[in-house]
């Protein structure tokens, strides 16, 4: 509701800017699959590392077409989180600083929807950058895959409760973990996981016996 | 973010900057289960690489047991050819559910344009790719067995030192009574070396008298190696330094000599020995001996690279011998050049791999006198089985009086066998056609050769009977990675190499051919105009690979210490490697072809 009306007027107030084509209504058939690294697990605080997103189009992951962002060096790099996604500062020396990358990752995903996983938590960290640089928040609509996940099981197995872990749902749906914490690599696994669900994989298995 | 393997062909044959587009240019897609990828008929504008699952190529023209073509599982490509050709000859079906990249069409092609040497392995022939496997084989160095790892120390000789005022003639003396053809001297500087040509030349070209002293005579230049080196190592330097022999020196101390023939020989001692062993045995104990070893000669022979078709004649030529031998050591002196002796089978044509059934059976003359055959031969058969030839299940061997008779009986049989036609009369007769004398009057087999090209020639109706066995096992694509239980593998024998050895006995019995080997076949079939040569070169091409795959197979179950059976027969597909995998593809792909050829001319699709 809150995130309806900040949209709202969002959208009222770049009705002229640069970037009011987002707030159109997406008509195409591709979605991006969209993950970030950052320093830390709280999104008001944590700082962006890297930014992945890949197209996905009907049912084929468009590895081809990806975006691998790195960003300049944040101030709250420390060790906990590069033991985490493995970039130590001199990784990011050349990296972009923040507007480029956000101008970038802009025209990369434009009003298509989204797919992450966990996908929260990387909106919120995205838009406090955006709503600091730009003015806005992201508009696009939103799949969250680990929710979805969620959805397909309670409707199979009701008596579960279920808390989603990214490597055991990749396995349970038969995708391989590409690059397991780099951002694109989670993009990747977390789009071929989207492209599974969407052909009723978990459908598959529970016809299957044992 | 594209995890894929480019180490192996073709995308080895790529630099880094073309291996970069590749990982660039990739994207990923599922396919369910039974999910069509690429029809038949269908433009081809991808090329596909399997991340994981099964894939199906299938005929959809053909019978249901003949549909499937092809079998693709992890790392492996398809979908190229049809982008070369613009569409898909055949449908392309997930076996399981899989994950493939696709690599756009253009991306492909431009590939093709940039590299030529990847545009060519695509339209390479099975010739082309076994040399390539064999070229990678050597390097890798994964058979680089036995006595490839030869140390220096095997094969050095102690070496002849003598000091610098030793006399010319002394020198020769010493050289003559050690039978060596090189010493060393001990000169204030070091050492050196004197050969045999360097005394020759000492006294005839520059005329000295040889009472004086060697002194200045030697080379000082010596080239060293260690103990403990690879004596290919030793090969090399010698090579390198055009010299014949090179000291060994351990810790800095003279410990012995190397001389260039001593490492030849080495190399090639175990077929020397092997044979050397069998000529002079003098005993069927000494056979035995020398008849157990050929194995590992074998073995080692494929080891060095030695190309499949002539380390299966060299092993027929061995066994050959052996066998022959055992006639002499078990007849009595006045039948031996009275009869003939036959091997017959896969020895016949010289394709055993290992040690094969005895199949043998005898041609005797007119005339002769024998009452003791029977019991003769029933000792020969026992012979042979303690030589570790196993009995003959069908129970084909001179013990048996069916496989025994002059040219005058054995006419007989072969026009009964050719009036019947029925399935035991055919097998008789594919049997004897591929029958080679080893022992006794050979002139005898000349003449039954003769008389199965009269009795067998232009007979049409003969030829659809006896062609038809070509079609007896169905083709082994469908058991090509059978999913439930890969480890079964494929029968090899069954789907590869005997279509291939009957069709080419069948067109050789057509054409009265003397040949008994495929390969022979097929060159005077090619000789013949029958066959196109590019065609007998893939059959022959696609047989050594089929043998090669089934050798190592049989060799894997000896180091098992399991028994010779029908399991050695079978290939699994899973252990091979993405290149033999192809070939392999290839290979059944031309099998089924000359199948179809075969069906064609001998009117099979009625039969």
């Amino acid at each position: 509701m809150l995130r309806a009306l900040r949209r709202v007027a969002d959208r009222r107030r770049q009705a002229n800017g640069d970037y009011a084509w987002l707030f159109n209504p997406y008509t195409g058939n591709e979605l991006v699959s969209l993950d970030c690294e950052t320093t830390g697990l709280d999104p008001r605080t944590a700082e962006l590392v890297s930014i992945a997103a890949v197209r996905i189009r009907d049912d084929r992951v468009l590895t081809s077409e990806s975006l691998d962002l790195r960003l300049a060096k944040p101030e709250t790099l420390t060790g906990d989180s590069i033991r985490i996604h493995h970039l130590r500062e001199m990784d990011l020396d050349d990296g972009l600083d923040i507007e480029e990358a956000l101008s970038q990752l802009l025209d990369f995903i434009g009003n298509r929807p989204l797919v992450g996983w966990c996908i929260d938590f990387d909106l919120a960290i995205l838009d406090r950058y955006l709503k600091a640089h730009l003015g806005f928040s992201l508009p696009n609509a939103v799949v969250d895959v680990a929710q979805k996940y969620r959805k397909h099981m309670r409707r199979s197995h009701p008596e579960l409760i279920i808390q989603p872990e990214f490597e055991k749902v990749a396995s349970q749906l038969d995708v391989p973990v590409m690059g397991r914490h780099t951002a694109l690599g989670d993009a990747v696994t977390t789009a071929l996981m989207h492209v599974r669900l969407q052909a009723g994989a978990l459908l598959e298995k529970s016809h299957e016996p044992g | 973010m594209v995890d894929i393997d480019l180490s192996e062909p073709p995308f080895s044959l790529l630099d880094n900057v073309q291996q970069e587009r590749v990982r660039a240019g990739l994207d990923l897609v599922y396919f369910s289960r039974d999910e069509v990828i690429l029809e038949a008929g269908q433009s081809g504008e991808f090329v596909f690489v399997i991340f994981k699952g099964e894939v199906a190529e299938l005929d959809p023209e053909s019978g249901p047991g003949e549909a499937r073509i092809g079998h693709y599982t992890k790392g492996d490509l398809f979908g190229a050819i049809s982008v070369l050709n613009g569409s898909s000859r055949y449908r392309f079906v997930a076996e399981q559910e899989s994950l493939c990249y696709l690599m756009p069409r253009e991306l492909f092609l431009s590939l093709c344009d940039s590299n030529p040497v990847f545009a060519e392995y695509f339209r390479q022939r099975l010739t082309e790719k076994t040399r390539m496997l064999a070229e990678r084989r050597s390097e890798g160095g994964i058979t680089l067995a036995g006595f490839m790892l030869a140390k220096v120390s095997e094969c050095m000789r102690e070496p002849l030192v003598v000091g610098h005022t030793t006399r010319i003639d002394e020198a020769v003396k010493t050289l003559r009574d050690s039978q060596a053809d090189s010493l060393l001297v001990e000169e204030p500087e070091g050492l050196g070396m004197i050969t045999k040509t360097d005394l020759l030349e000492a006294l005839v070209v520059s005329g000295r008298p040889p009472t004086s002293a060697v002194a200045d005579i030697a080379n000082l230049r010596l080239v060293a190696v260690e103990q403990s080196q690879y004596l290919f190592e030793a090969l090399i330097e010698m090579t390198r330094h055009k010299v014949a022999r090179v000291v060994v020196m351990q810790d800095g101390a003279l410990v012995g000599v190397v001389e260039l023939t001593d490492v030849l020989s080495f190399f090639s001692s175990r077929s020397y020995v092997v044979s050397l062993q069998v000529e002079q045995a003098q005993s069927l104990q000494d056979l035995s001996r020398a008849s157990q070893r050929t194995p590992e000669l074998i073995q080692a022979l494929l080891a060095q690279g030695v190309r499949m078709r002539f380390a299966m004649g060299m092993l027929a030529a061995l066994n050959g011998r052996i066998v022959s031998k055992a006639w002499d050591f078990t007849m009595g002196e006045q039948h031996r050049q009275a009869a003939c002796l036959l091997v017959m089978g896969s020895e016949g044509r010289g394709e055993q791999m290992l040690k094969t059934d005895q199949d043998n059976a005898l041609i005797l003359a007119d005339g002769h006198d024998w009452s003791s055959l029977r019991e003769d031969a029933q000792r020969f058969t026992e012979v042979l089985t303690d030589l570790g030839y196993p009995r003959c299940p069908g129970n084909i061997m001179i013990s048996n009086p069916d496989w025994v008779g002059t040219l005058v009986q054995w006419r007989q049989r072969i026009r009964s066998w050719v009036e019947r036609l029925d399935a035991n009369s055919l097998m008789r007769l594919a049997i004897l056609l591929d029958a080679d004398g080893v022992a006794g009057d050979l002139r005898l087999s000349a003449h039954l050769r003769d008389v199965l090209i009269e009795e067998t020639r232009g007979n049409e109706l003969l030829l659809t009977h006896f062609a038809r066995g070509v079609l007896r096992f169905s083709t082994p694509l469908t058991l090509f990675g059978t999913l439930k239980k890969p480890e079964h593998g494929i029968d090899i024998k069954k789907g590869g190499i005997f279509p291939i050895v009957h069709g080419v006995r069948t067109m050789a019995l057509e054409r009265g051919i003397r040949a008994t080997s495929t390969l022979g076949r097929l060159d005077a079939l090619v000789a013949d105009g029958r066959i196109e040569r590019e065609t007998a070169e893939d059959l022959g091409e696609a047989h050594a690979l089929f043998s090669e795959l089934r050798l190592r197979a049989q060799l894997e179950a000896r180091k098992h210490g399991d028994d010779a059976s029908e399991a050695d027969d079978k290939v699994v597909v899973q252990k091979l490697s993405s290149l033999e995998r192809d070939m392999l593809r290839e290979a059944l792909h031309i099998v089924k072809e000359f199948k179809a050829r075969l069906s064609h001319r001998y009117h099979l699709e009625y039969a």
